[in-house]
């Protein structure tokens, strides 16, 4: 019976463990300690929900959840494949390391400001925009993400945060007016609102003024949240205000969920890469959005002096990876995205972690005045170094596996231009690595400017939360055949059926309407 | 009257933007609560005017009649309060950057900007 | 096997970190050094096999689905790179355990993990036949070797010089991994041997020259050739043990190796020869050039050392079999005598504390055994009989004379090899012989730790050409036949008789011998020469790092001269663009719809209404005038909804506007009102016309939307199942509760959390916290209000719980019925203060809230429970008397929405009227 019941949920766990999760925190909002044990189960089950559903799609079992009994396209569906079961997972897996960090990061006083209700808020909008089937819904779940991350910048109503909080409200509110005019344009001329009827419906017709408005508006929605040139403002305007536990959680979802969206929209309703897709021009568009975006982000992080700033712009960076994964709009491309954005989830949010620890070592962000962590924290800085490493791409870590997937993916492809996108991929990764080399050696190896200042302790609970994601990349790493079999099925899954196929909607279930049910 | 419609919600998506353009906090602000009522006019169109009946069954009635299309009223529906939400936390946002740096003007709102900017004098952060 | 070695060397070098911690300070380096050993002594067994011209391969899957493999292959030219790796990777362990005897047990455990761990590496380098593999353990090298420049944690030089040769080789790397994908895409094989046999079939793709041009900038940077060469004298900052070992003996020697196995493809390329020796002969000259004008006693051997790969990447670049056999030869020669060479310079640094040849001299009193040692290696370098090193430059000169070269590469050998010969007697007899008595004493005499290396490296120097037999068979024969890629019988012994080559070799001693005798005028004359510094190779690199920095600040200062509403502009044009060129791409033209239906007046006149208040919003001077602009376009919004068959929609409309009206006041309260326009004439016609642009966009796309049929499945399925199948005649309530109430419920959490927010934006903090306001009177409204408020109030709440009851079948619902009951609370709030609406409330409006937020998520499970539909509502018959209502699972989840809105609203209701009394 229970157990009927919890497996009849599974596509419903991951999304409504942290959503009841937060309510009942916001009921327990003068309760800190009841808050915390909340959050911290309820993130747990959720990584627990999150792994079983990963394990039944790789088997190419394609759970829905049609919610209220009504399938598509007539109800909202959940629909668990490969991609969204494998990053729901690695967002949990995510979370998890944040909460281990809050342990040590996150006080009373933020407790009280609403971090736990937030924070869960956060995790089930991500969840719930990975594994909706519907376009729609897909909308809500972007607002909830929105407003929980408003609030969680702003815990500490530091003037920054508020300053920062206020930026991006005004930028995202602006990509998700954009994203619902998209939305409805689609609608008006489809008359329908699940992707995958949506892509079906699209796919026999031509290209027409309402379907390239509509894909074009959703694009720059999607593109602004994904922090890509140039809508990115946003993003390096407010991640270094935020709280660091905050920040690295932001890091590690935000920008991934919306170009997973985007991958959604583009390769399954738009058809982007199939034969025929029904909005034209957008592969070299986006590949040279991806071109710009590598090279500012980097250049920029290049010239900034607090580790958060760079991480921020760093994450910018390697979201233009995903981006030229998408560009190449082929089946490699894509399934390359897929596993870049893995990997760069969990290395963000490592990374950022890293520099909560390294500011309460060090004490503080500012790099001109870090420096001689190594001989305190010795592991730690092997920690460190492993990310670092990691995000330029430096093998065997997760990073160079992706590096070599995409700019392989780019090879292959054989476009007029990949090979400009695959030399620029090349010099942002050297810069990369110049510039995370330069933060490293400033703050752990070469001696603090004050000399007799020695480094303060570091709290376990942040040690192990970095060393989880160091961890995870590096498993990623050697562990890749998995992965990149994983990534390519579901790529696969994510492609749209031929238009020949083309069935009726699948008709709800007509039974009669359980009266007097138990 | 579709397109009057059309023409009233790109019109009133004008002036949200020239309003969103202004360095004035609270007119942004204001600005985007327009857009939000401007984007749905346009979900509301996407039904297109079909009828001016309102999506009831009558009495008597297994089915609905002709009526306007309910899932775009649905969708805007829901539109509404979420801009609500969002409308009421930008104008409470707006408030703390009042309260905490005593101005309203966008160019002069430099916390986020100065926070770990090269240009600031070591050692910098905010801690 | 292989792998059995590989796994044994990881794991042995991960276990000697927190082993070398505890062992003692003299026993640590012996006893560390039992890992090489043995897996030299591992290697060696497979000495009869590729005695025999076989090979070992070991396959082993990856990553299949990439194609990737863990293919492990043991030819001659691995064979000799493994027993060089591991020999001399032994003795210096045991060296660096005594020559870091001051430093802590900690730093000694980090340098010789560190040593091991490259030492792993290069052994999985070598044996990869992956190319992928390869580059794995290729970059290990570099990230290890950049810990053990860098290894001196305090000094700035150091760090400067480790990241150098990381970013230098790692840079070089990404060339390398490129030309990789590309091969790999070509060949669809990563393996080794496969790109070398199949090379002709890459020379016929137009990607033939990229993949090269990436080989070689990969095997340059590592093998420091020119113009890459700087970063190896100034990784001589790592401590000596580790240049013995990886800047003389074995990792620069990684490019040279990459070369060889490429040759075939590099051959295939009409400039890839000459490409080679002409890069070699540049670096042979510039390294032979900086080793003359050098002082510093590692400095000399360093450049002496680039020199030497000079020679090496000519032999490789060189074609005929000759060129391998002195390729190997000189590789060997090389490693033998340039580690025994730095060991004695550690010694000689580690005793005196100086390492300056110029301040050296008249050590051998202190260091006899050491002095031998240098002495032996130094005559091998010099090329002397009977020493290898002189069958190496035979070799050499045999290898020119035979291969299909002009004379230029035969001076610069001449000219480069005497330069070699004088460096040797330099770094010998100065320190050692000459100049007695310039060190009185010395700091630490010998001990056996610190000759065991040197002496075994020079003997062996020795021994293999006196007694060469068993040496060609099992290694140089081997290798050589690897490399050349057809079997090779060689057989070297010292004396060829008078040959070409003898006479080269003694043209070369004797100058050799001159330069020595000149050393310090020739030195002194060339340090004054400073033309060459401002053509530094190091200048380069010092400018490209300034160049990065300097694009990067441009970077950073564009984008913080953007503001806020520059950003806006920016992202909204580009929105626009995107539009534009996806119009522009599929060549499309709007549709126009064919009716524009009666014109009524007035809606018309409506419409009208609402776009004067928005211009009006958007033009007025005062805060104040906008808002009310703006809640006119909401009001008129809502008439327009009621009209064309919206009443749901006009009604929260409605709701929600004067809410916003209310907030908005409050926090407009605190704010100041007036708004001076904070734009220039020209920037306001500039925004106005791109406002004016998109909203053109959007116009043309909705009459094209409004002109293509819709199909109208999916609504029309809503109106014949909505009141069948889930019993509610209020189609539009119905789709939000039941049809797409997962919608619903997860703008009930939007709704929910955005109460929080405004708890945390607006709740007291800190100090506030401690003295909370007591109620104060509110400012006191119309008399009348006052009055009629308590009966408004009730009025109110009902009729929201009455909107909530009804909404399934009527106009209603939660949202509507939260938004009133709220409207009730403002009116108490306004007409009696907040603190009489709190009281009215009784429990905080967060508790509210979230309760709501449960109920709702709640209210779903049922369904799930009997039906595995999350959401699926229950229906069941009230039996109250006579009276028989049917109720369902819908209204407790629209009785969680109500709750969730009234919280809401209300925390922030409260929270701004606090804010506003403060």
């Amino acid at each position: 019976m229970i157990a009927d019941v919890l497996r009849d949920g599974l596509a419903l766990w991951p999304v409504a463990t942290p959503l009841a999760a937060a309510a009942l925190a916001t009921l327990l909002h003068r309760r800190p300690a009841l808050q915390r044990a909340v959050m911290e189960a309820a993130v747990a089950l959720t990584l627990v929900a999150a792994a079983l559903l990963l394990a039944h799609a790789a088997r190419g079992e394609r759970l829905v959840m049609a919610f209220g009994g009504w399938g598509a396209p007539f109800g909202v569906t959940f629909v668990a494949e490969r991609l969204g079961a494998a990053l729901c997972t690695t967002a949990a897996a995510i979370a998890v390391a944040v909460a281990i960090f809050a342990r040590a990061d996150v006080r009373a006083r933020r407790r009280r400001a609403g971090f736990d209700p937030l924070f869960l808020g956060m995790l089930a909008s991500v969840n719930g925009a990975f594994l909706t089937g519907d376009l729609f819904n897909l909308y809500v779940w972007f607002e909830l993400m929105l407003a929980t991350a408003l609030g969680l910048m702003t815990l500490d109503r530091r003037r920054a945060q508020i300053d920062g909080a206020l930026r991006y409200a005004a930028m995202s509110m602006m990509g998700a007016t954009f994203i619902l005019v998209g939305i409805g344009l689609l609608y008006g001329a489809v008359g329908t609102l699940d992707m995958a009827d949506l892509s079906r419906a699209i796919a026999g017709r031509a290209p027409s003024v309402t379907l390239t408005t509509a894909g074009y508006l959703l694009l720059a929605g999607l593109l602004l949240k994904s922090g890509v040139f140039p809508f990115f403002f946003w993003l390096p305007a407010s991640y270094h205000t935020a709280p660091i536990g905050v920040a690295a959680a932001l890091a590690g979802l935000l920008t991934k969920v919306a170009f997973y969206a985007c991958l959604r929209v583009l390769v399954l309703v738009f058809g982007v890469g199939a034969s025929a897709p029904a909005v034209s021009g957008m592969p070299p568009l986006l590949a040279l959005l991806a071109a710009l975006t590598m090279l500012v982000s980097v250049l920029a992080a290049i010239a900034q002096v607090d580790v958060r700033r760079v991480l921020a712009f760093h994450v910018m960076g390697q979201v233009a990876y995903l981006v030229m994964g998408l560009a190449l709009a082929s089946s490699l491309g894509t399934a390359a995205a897929i596993f870049y954005t893995m990997h760069t989830m969990l290395v963000q949010t490592g990374l950022f972690l890293g520099a909560g620890a390294i500011a309460r070592a060090g004490g503080g962000y500012d790099l001109r005045a870090a420096g001689g962590l190594i001989r305190e924290h010795p592991f730690f800085a092997a920690l460190f170094a492993t990310l670092a490493l990691s995000i330029s791409g430096v093998p065997p870590l997760s990073g160079f596996w992706a590096k070599a997937l995409v700019i392989d993916a780019a090879v292959r492809a054989r476009l007029p231009w990949s090979w400009w996108l695959i030399a620029i991929a090349l010099v942002t990764g050297f810069l990369t690595l110049y510039s995370m080399s330069t933060l490293w050696t400033q703050a752990f190896w070469r001696p603090p400017k004050r000399r007799e200042r020695r480094a303060r302790p570091i709290p376990p609970a942040m040690v192990a939360a970095v060393a989880l994601m160091a961890a995870c990349t590096l498993g990623l790493g050697l562990a890749i055949e998995p992965a990149v079999r994983l990534s390519r099925a579901a790529a696969r899954e994510l492609a749209p059926e031929p238009p020949r196929q083309r069935r009726p909607p699948d008709v709800p279930p007509a039974l009669p309407p359980a009266r007097g049910a138990p | 009257m579709s397109v009057l419609l059309a023409l009233v919600a790109s019109g009133l998506v004008g002036c949200g933007l020239y309003m969103v353009l202004s360095r004035h906090v609270v007119r942004m602000v204001l600005g985007l609560s327009l857009l939000t009522t401007a984007v749905n006019l346009v979900l509301f169109l996407t039904g297109r005017v079909r009828s001016t009946q309102p999506p009831l069954i009558r009495e008597g009635s297994e089915r609905l009649g002709d009526s306007a299309d309910p899932l775009p009223q649905a969708l805007v529906l829901t539109a509404i309060v979420i801009g609500f939400a969002l409308t009421v936390i930008l104008a409470v946002l707006t408030l703390r950057a009042w309260r905490a740096q005593g101005t309203v003007r966008s160019d002069e709102l430099r916390a986020a900007r100065a926070l770990g900017d090269p240009s600031t004098p070591e050692p910098g952060g905010d801690r | 096997m292989l792998l059995a070695l590989l796994l044994a060397s990881l794991v042995g070098s991960a276990a000697a970190w927190p082993l070398g911690r505890t062992l003692g300070q003299r026993s640590v380096g012996w006893l560390l050094a039992l890992l090489p050993a043995a897996l030299f002594a591992g290697f060696l067994r497979f000495a009869p096999i590729i005695a025999a011209g076989r090979e070992v391969v070991e396959r082993r899957g990856w990553a299949p689905s990439l194609g990737v493999e863990l293919t492990l292959r043991l030819d001659g030219f691995a064979f000799l790179f493994c027993l060089l790796v591991t020999g001399v990777g032994a003795l210096v362990v045991i060296y660096a355990g005594a020559y870091l005897a001051e430093r802590t047990a900690a730093d000694r455990a980090r340098f010789l993990a560190l040593t091991l761990l490259f030492m792993t590496a290069m052994l999985g380098t070598v044996l990869a036949d992956d190319l992928i593999a390869l580059f794995v353990f290729w970059e290990a090298t570099s990230v290890i070797s950049f810990l053990l420049i860098g290894f001196d944690v305090d000094s700035p030089s150091a760090r400067r010089a480790a990241l150098m040769s990381l970013r230098v080789t790692a840079g070089g790397g990404l060339a390398l991994l490129a030309a990789i994908l590309l091969a790999g895409a070509v060949l669809g094989s990563y393996s080794l041997a496969e790109v070398a046999s199949r090379a002709p079939q890459l020379a016929g793709t137009p990607w033939i020259g990229a993949i090269v041009a990436g080989v070689l900038v990969g095997a340059c940077t590592k093998s420091a050739q020119f113009p890459f060469h700087f970063w190896l004298p100034n990784a001589m900052q790592a401590p000596t043990p580790a240049s013995a070992y990886l800047h003389s003996a074995t990792m620069v020697k990684l490019g040279i190796y990459l070369l060889a196995r490429f040759e075939p493809v590099i051959a295939v390329v009409p400039w890839g020869r000459d490409t080679v020796v002409g890069i070699a002969l540049a670096t042979m000259l510039v390294g032979a050039f900086l080793a003359m004008r050098a002082e510093n006693y590692k400095a000399v051997l360093a450049y002496s050392t680039v020199a030497s790969l000079g020679i090496l990447m000519m032999l490789v670049g060189m074609d005929g079999p000759m060129a391998s056999v002195a390729m190997i030869g000189f590789l060997v020669a090389h490693a033998l005598y340039k580690a025994t060479l730095f060991f004695c310079a550690g010694t000689v640094i580690h005793a005196t504390g100086l390492s300056n040849l110029r301040l050296l001299g008249g050590l051998w009193r202190f260091l006899p055994v050491t002095a031998l040692a240098s002495m032996l290696a130094s005559l091998s370098m010099a090329g002397l009989p009977p020493f290898f090193g002189f069958i190496s430059k035979e070799l050499l000169f045999e290898a020119q004379i035979e291969s299909s070269w002009d004379v230029v590469p035969m001076t610069v050998a001449l000219i480069v090899n005497s330069v070699i010969v004088g460096v040797a007697c330099v770094v010998t007899l100065r320190p050692f012989f000459l100049g007695r008595g310039r060190v009185r004493e010395v700091r630490h005499r010998e001990v056996t730790a610190l000759l065991v290396g040197p002496m075994l490296l020079a003997l062996l120097g020795l021994v293999i050409s006196v007694e060469p037999d068993w040496f060609d068979r099992t290694v140089l024969g081997p290798a050589v036949s690897a490399v050349y890629g057809a079997p090779i019988v060689v057989n070297v012994q010292l004396w060829h008789g008078v040959t070409p080559m003898l006479l080269l070799s003694m043209a070369v001693v004797t100058i050799g011998v001159l330069l020595f005798v000149y050393w310090i005028p020739i030195h002194q004359r060339l340090r004054a020469q400073t033309l060459l510094d401002r053509y530094e190779a190091e200048h380069a690199y010092d400018l490209l790092l300034r160049g990065i920095e300097a694009a990067a600040r441009r970077v950073h200062a564009l984008l913080q001269r953007l503001e806020l509403r520059d950003q806006l502009g920016v992202i909204f044009g580009a929105a626009a663009a995107f539009v534009a060129w996806g119009l522009l791409a599929a060549r499309v033209t709007p549709r126009l719809p064919g009716d524009w239906g009666a014109l009524r007046v007035g809606p018309a006149l409506m419409a009208l209404v609402g776009l004067a208040g928005a211009i009006g919003a958007a033009r007025a001077r005062s805060v104040l005038g906008a808002m009310i602009g703006t809640g006119l376009v909401g009001l008129v919004a809502a008439l327009e909804f009621l009209t064309y068959g919206a009443p749901d929609i006009a009604l929260t409309q409605f709701a929600v506007e004067s809410l916003v009206v209310v907030l908005l006041t409050a926090v407009l309260l605190v704010l100041p009102l007036s708004a001076p326009s904070t734009r220039t004439a020209r920037a306001r016609w500039r925004d106005a016309a791109l406002a004016a642009a998109v909203s053109l966009l959007l116009f043309v796309a909705l009459l094209d939307m409004i002109a293509t049929p819709q199909p109208t499945e999916v609504s029309a399925y809503f109106g014949a199942h909505s009141l069948v199948d889930a019993l509610g005649r209020n189609v539009v309530n119905v789709i939000l509760v039941d049809f797409r109430g997962f919608d619903t419920l997860g703008e009930t959490t939007v709704i929910a959390l955005a109460a929080v927010i405004g708890w945390s934006l607006l709740g007291p903090r800190g100090r506030e916290r401690a003295e909370r306001t007591p109620a104060h009177a509110a400012p006191r409204a119309a008399f009348v209000l006052e009055f009629a408020s308590p009966l408004f109030f009730r009025l109110l709440v009902l009729l929201s719980i009455v909107v909530l009851l009804r909404g399934h079948d009527e106009i209603g619902g939660g949202f509507v019925g939260g938004l009133t009951a709220s409207l009730a609370f403002a009116i108490v709030a306004l007409a009696q203060g907040v603190d009489e609406a709190r009281r009215r409330l009784r429990l905080s409006p967060l508790t509210l809230a979230g309760g709501g937020l449960l109920l709702a998520v709640a209210s779903g499970l049922p369904g799930l429970v009997t039906h595995g539909d999350y959401l699926r509502h229950l229906w069941f018959e009230l039996h109250a008397g006579s009276v028989q209502l049917e109720q369902g699972t819908t209204l407790l989840f629209d009785l969680g929405v109500y709750l969730a809105v009234l919280g809401t609203v209300l925390t922030f209701l409260f929270g701004l009227a606090q804010e506003a009394e403060r």
